[in-house]
Formats: structure tokens, sequence, C-alpha cells
């Protein structure tokens, strides 16, 4: 039995939990920083609890503090969401220690699987196939060094070198030649001590010309794993995911079939519960090799939903209750792209931009969802992640998708803060993303030198036009005076007609 | 009316001349609306919507699908320059320094490593030159623009 959940996270994988809580009748704890303080997430939940500390370690990150405010409030599971403590094994294992449901596999399944060595290995025991790569255990600083010198003649160039610990891309470098390999060996390390303290490092093949694709998993206490299709998510930046789409546009039933009983395969070796993704290398060949698993919900997840119908996180809190899961056989219907916007300026080498939301206007209509934990009026900080919302589409076809998408991002409107709309929008129109034919390396190869807007000089001009009238007009002045209502078409009850044929 | 607005090739220069409620500017006509929006008509009768916000000396505006960010010149102001100063593209932590005052370095050398956001930037000499000054040291935290270094060009 479930019935409060405390969510122990933030902005809008947090707001995407709390709201699927309050759908299932759950009652909801929030735990915020300060800096958090006016976020959307805390007005979702029944309860807000104001963590103490400054840095992440010290709020969202500290274990002991989360489960005493989860004793104090009465919460009988907790949510972990993606990122901070969703994948830590330790904080699963102090949960459930406490007698607090954990949202999520067992401990035993997140250290298999989050140690990317010990899952490469268990994966190789399943029958699942691994990238060719060596693992390397050492952790001290020369003896690594020295190993992974000593596997780079046997891996062969070109390689990827990985943080064991690692994920979104972090502790993360591809090695083309070997005068590259030292530098490139600390920095991953470096990256990984930062990020993960642990600066373990393995190396792998780098498969260029391969799609990332990933298999949705759901497994129940009652005996039942099963896989709920495919995404595709090539389109990366530095090995973060950008464009996400489902189902694969070049996936045929049978492949399908065989990457979700790998994914199957690969759950049931860890004795797995709840909904996970196993993350592929699909090669031109149409061979498939494991990638990683992540024991937690997916930034993507979405898209899965979308063309499936399942409700993800639904069915993680169905399931952490103990109950089977909901769905029938798989059914993918139509088409789904998720992108997601970043406060970041895309033509200065995507650095990260903060500001405020001055104007947050995302776009509506058939077949457009929002995933957002930001709100007009809101700062963005250096404090936490850039991401500010999914923005996820459905149609029949994927062209119909593709061109929805097209309206949507026209439609946003970000202003205050750098966002990467523009380079999102464009990339729609990319032959390689019409095509469906991407790979992990589509955007190196598009903008190798970097991405820059093509802006018709005539809209240029308009804008500038638009400035000049705004500071003319005074209209920063009587902006803030001007109604805050809604826009749109009126209320629907102003223009009631009783008109029966 | 005349105004000054930023841009990297040099200031641009945009004057609107009042027409009732409306402006023009050349065969643009824009109307502002009571949500702050500028009704836009085009030379050929096309309408569109710009949407506007200022944020301190900057105009954000976005119009037909793209969205520009115009930092207004006050008048009287000189444009200050940082004299050639490598600065820090956002706040962040400094990881490294690979440099040492005095050393030669070419274009493309990397002087900085700063990290934010759990990501590590790399500040890159954008010429051939000699490290004058270094101003931050590894550890250190750094805010937003701030200079990190200097070059001179060789």
């Amino acid at each position: 039995m479930v019935s409060k959940v405390l969510v122990a996270n933030r902005g809008e994988i947090a707001c995407r939990i709390l709201r699927a809580c309050h759908e299932a009748g759950l009652a909801t704890v929030a735990i915020y920083a300060q800096n958090d303080a006016d976020s959307m997430f805390i007005e979702l939940a029944d309860e807000a609890v104001l963590l103490t500390g400054d840095t992440i370690g010290e709020t969202y990150l500290d274990q002991q503090q989360i489960l005493s405010i989860a004793n104090r409030t009465g919460a009988d599971a907790i949510h972990p969401g993606f990122g901070f403590l969703s994948e830590r094994a330790d904080f699963a294992r102090a949960v459930t220690q406490a007698k607090i449901q954990w949202v999520g596999p067992s401990p035993e399944a997140i250290e298999k699987m989050g140690d990317k060595m010990t899952a490469r290995i268990t994966m190789r025991a399943a029958g699942v196939p691994v990238i060719p790569g060596e693992e390397i255990e050492h952790e001290d600083e020369t003896d690594a060094l020295e190993a992974i010198e000593s596997a780079s003649h046997r891996v062969g160039y070109p390689m990827l070198l990985k943080a064991s610990s690692g994920g979104g891309g972090k502790g993360m470098r591809a090695v083309h030649s070997p005068d590259q390999l030292m530098e490139a060996a600390m920095g991953a390390r470096r990256e990984a001590i930062a990020a993960f303290g642990d600066g373990r490092v393995y190396v792998e093949r780098l498969l260029t010309g391969s799609k990332h694709v990933e298999i949705q998993v759901l497994a129940d206490r009652h005996g039942r794993t099963i896989h709920l299709g495919e995404r595709e998510c090539s389109v990366q930046r530095r090995h973060q995911k950008v464009f996400e789409e489902a189902p694969c546009a070049t996936m045929t039933p049978e492949l399908r079939e065989a990457m979700g009983q790998a994914a199957v395969a690969a759950a049931e070796a860890v004795d797995y519960e709840g909904a996970g993704t196993v993350e592929f290398l699909l090669a031109p060949s149409g061979e498939f090799f494991f990638l990683e698993m992540n024991t937690r919900i997916q930034v993507e997840h979405p898209v899965t939903e979308l063309v499936t119908g399942v409700d993800l996180v639904r069915e993680q809190l169905r399931i952490a209750a103990g109950e089977p899961m909901s769905c029938g056989p798989l059914m993918m219907r139509g088409h789904a792209i998720e992108v997601r916007l970043y406060a970041e300026d895309a033509a200065n080498n995507f650095l990260p931009a903060i500001g405020p939301l001055a104007i947050f206007r995302p776009p509506e209509g058939p077949g457009v969802r929002l995933d957002t934990g930001v709100r007009e009026g809101d700062e963005v900080t250096p404090n936490y992640d850039p991401m500010l919302a999914k923005l996820i589409v459905w149609a029949p076809s994927r062209d119909e998708a593709l061109q929805r998408m097209r309206r949507a991002l026209d439609e946003f409107i970000v202003l205050g803060t750098t966002t990467n709309i523009r380079f999102l929008r464009e990339l729609c129109d990319e032959a390689e993303v019409i095509s469906g034919q991407t790979d992990t390396t589509t955007i190196d190869r598009l903008w190798p030198h970097g991405w820059s807007p093509s802006v018709p000089r005539s809209i240029e001009d308009a804008a500038l036009m638009a400035a000049a009238v705004g500071e003319s007009a005074g209209l920063h002045r009587t902006q803030q005076q001007a109604s805050k209502g809604p826009e749109g078409p009126a209320s629907p009850f102003s223009t009631l007609n009783r008109r029966f044929p | 009316m005349h105004h000054q607005f930023k841009s990297p090739e040099g200031p641009i220069e945009v004057t609107v001349a009042r027409d009732g409620d409306a402006w023009r500017l050349g065969d643009i006509e824009a109307t502002p609306m009571t949500d702050g929006r500028l009704r836009m008509v085009g030379p050929d009768g096309s309408v569109n919507f710009a949407h506007m916000a200022k944020v301190g000396d900057v105009w954000w505006v976005h119009h037909q699908g793209h969205t520009f960010r115009f930092e207004r010149i006050e008048p009287g102001a000189t444009d200050a320059d940082d004299g050639g100063g490598l600065t820090a593209p956002m706040p962040g932590k400094v990881l490294q320094v690979l440099v040492e005052v005095g050393q030669s370095v070419a274009a493309g050398t990397t002087l900085m490593v700063l990290e934010a956001m759990k990501m590590e930037h790399r500040i890159v000499a954008a010429s051939d030159g000699i490290v004058t000054a270094v101003h931050f040291n590894a550890d250190d935290q750094v805010e937003q623009g701030v200079a990190l270094l200097s070059l001179e060009d060789s």
C-alpha cells in the first residue's frame, strides 16, 4: 500500500510526478531548497518542506535529511524522479530499510546497472550483446591511465572513454587518435570524480554511424516484465539528447521484437521492478549492442506514453504499491517527437544562459504536450540544469508529427532568456531529420563549426522596428500595467448559446 | 523617434515615425496592442504579431518564429571595450589554469577550463598572443562576464 508519496526531486519531473500522484489519489510531499522557494513544483504538492543547506549536496542529495522529512510527514513512498538520488543504490537501500516504499527497482538492480562496467559483465552473462571494449577497474590515477593506454591498443580508434558511474555525457570523451588519449582520459576522470566521486573510466569502441535506440521496459511483482517499444534518441549534442522520437523511423517489427526481447532479458537478469530503459546502439548493419540500463523514469518517457497510451509514471506508482501493471499487449499508434528546450545560446557553442522568463508562452493545440517546471515570471539561474521544458507532439504519421513540431516551435515564445528554440526549429528542416536517417553524429556533422541561425533580413528588420517602437511608445512601462488576464478566446460562458436544433 | 541598438557589426540606427496610433518604418506599420504585443502590417498587407519584453537595456522580440535580443545604446553612452580580455561566458568555477603570464600561445590553445552546470568549458585563445595577466586561480568562483585572462596579440 502506498498513500503518500514524497517526491525527492525538483522542476519539471517533480511536476510530472506530483500530477500523476494527484490523478492516482495519492497525497504528496515536495521538498525544496531555498533557491527553489518560488518554483512551480512546490505549488503542485499537498505539503512542501524546505531543505536546510545551500549546495545541491546539502539539499536534494542529502539522504538523511530527506528520509527524516519522509518520516516526519508520514510519507510511505519516495519517488526519486531522474538525476539526483534516482540511481543511488545506497539511498534506495536506506529508504527500504526505513520501511518506506522506493518507487523504482531494488538497490541490487541499481548497483548492477549503475556501475557501467558491472552492467557490461552482467549483460554479457545474460546473452545481451555489448559494445566491444574493456573494463578497467583501477582506481589509482597512474594505474588507470596505464591500463587505458594498454587497452587502447586492443580496442582501437576511434574509441570512447566512459565513467563507470557516469551518465548524461559527464565523464565521457571520444578519442580519435593516440595523441589525444591521455588528456581525454584525465579530463574524463576529473569530470567523473567531480560529478560522481568515482574516477573509474573504461574503454569502448566508438561505433560511428550508429543510432541510439532504447527500449522502455516495465516489470511488476506479479511476474510480468514487458517492453513498450523503442525510442530513438540519436540526435545528441555532447551526448545530451535533444530530439527524441517513437517509433524509430527505420525500425522493423522483427528488429523491434529482437531488441524488445533483449531488453526484457536485461531487466530479468537483475530482477528488475518498475520502469526502466535499456539503451542500445543500433549499427547500420542492423546489429545492436547494449549501452546501459537507466534504472529510473527517463526524461524522454513522454514519447512512449503518447504512442502506447501507457502512463508510465502512473504505472510506476501502481507497481510500487504492489499492484500488477495495468497495460495490455503492446500497441503503438502514430508518431511522437520530443525536443528539449534549454536555456542556452545555441549560436555561441550552446553555453548555458540565465535570465528572467519575461515572457513564456508555450504552444497549444491538438497533439501538443508540454512538460515543464517553469512559468512566466520565473528566473533561470545557474543553480540547476538549464532544461526549461520538454515539448512533445503526437500525430498519426512521422511527417505530420514533424510538421506539428515545426508549428509548435514557431508558436513557442520565450523572451528574457536565450533558448535553443530556433536551433530545434531549424533541426526539423534538416534532410537527415526529415528522412529519419539520423545517427549520433548528426549534429556534429551538420554544424561542425557551430550553429548560427539563418534569419531572413526582412524579419530582423521588422523585429528591430518593433524594438524601436517599443522604446518610443514606452511599451515596457505600460506592459506591467497591462491586463495580465488570459489571452485567446473569451471564456466559454460568456458566449454560451442555447441554440437547439 | 531615433534609437540605436548594438550588433556584432556595429551600432544599428532605427528611426520610427508616429502616425496616429501606429508607427511607421518604410512601408511597415506597427500598432501597439493593449496586451503589449505589436500588430505589424507588412508592405504586402500581411499581418504578424510581435511579442516584446524589455529586460534591463535589452529588448527581446519574438517575430515570425525568430527571437531577437537587441541591446539598446543609451543616447550619449560610449561603447566600453574590454581591451581584448577573455571573459567568463557564464558563472562557474575555474577548474584549471593552463597558462602562465608571459607565455606565448597559439590560436586555439586552451587557456583555462571552467566548470558550470557540471560541464567543463574551455577558454580558448582566439588568436596567437602572449598572456599578459591571469586573473583567477583554480577553484575560484567567477561571475559571468568577468575578465579571466588578458592576451596581447603577437
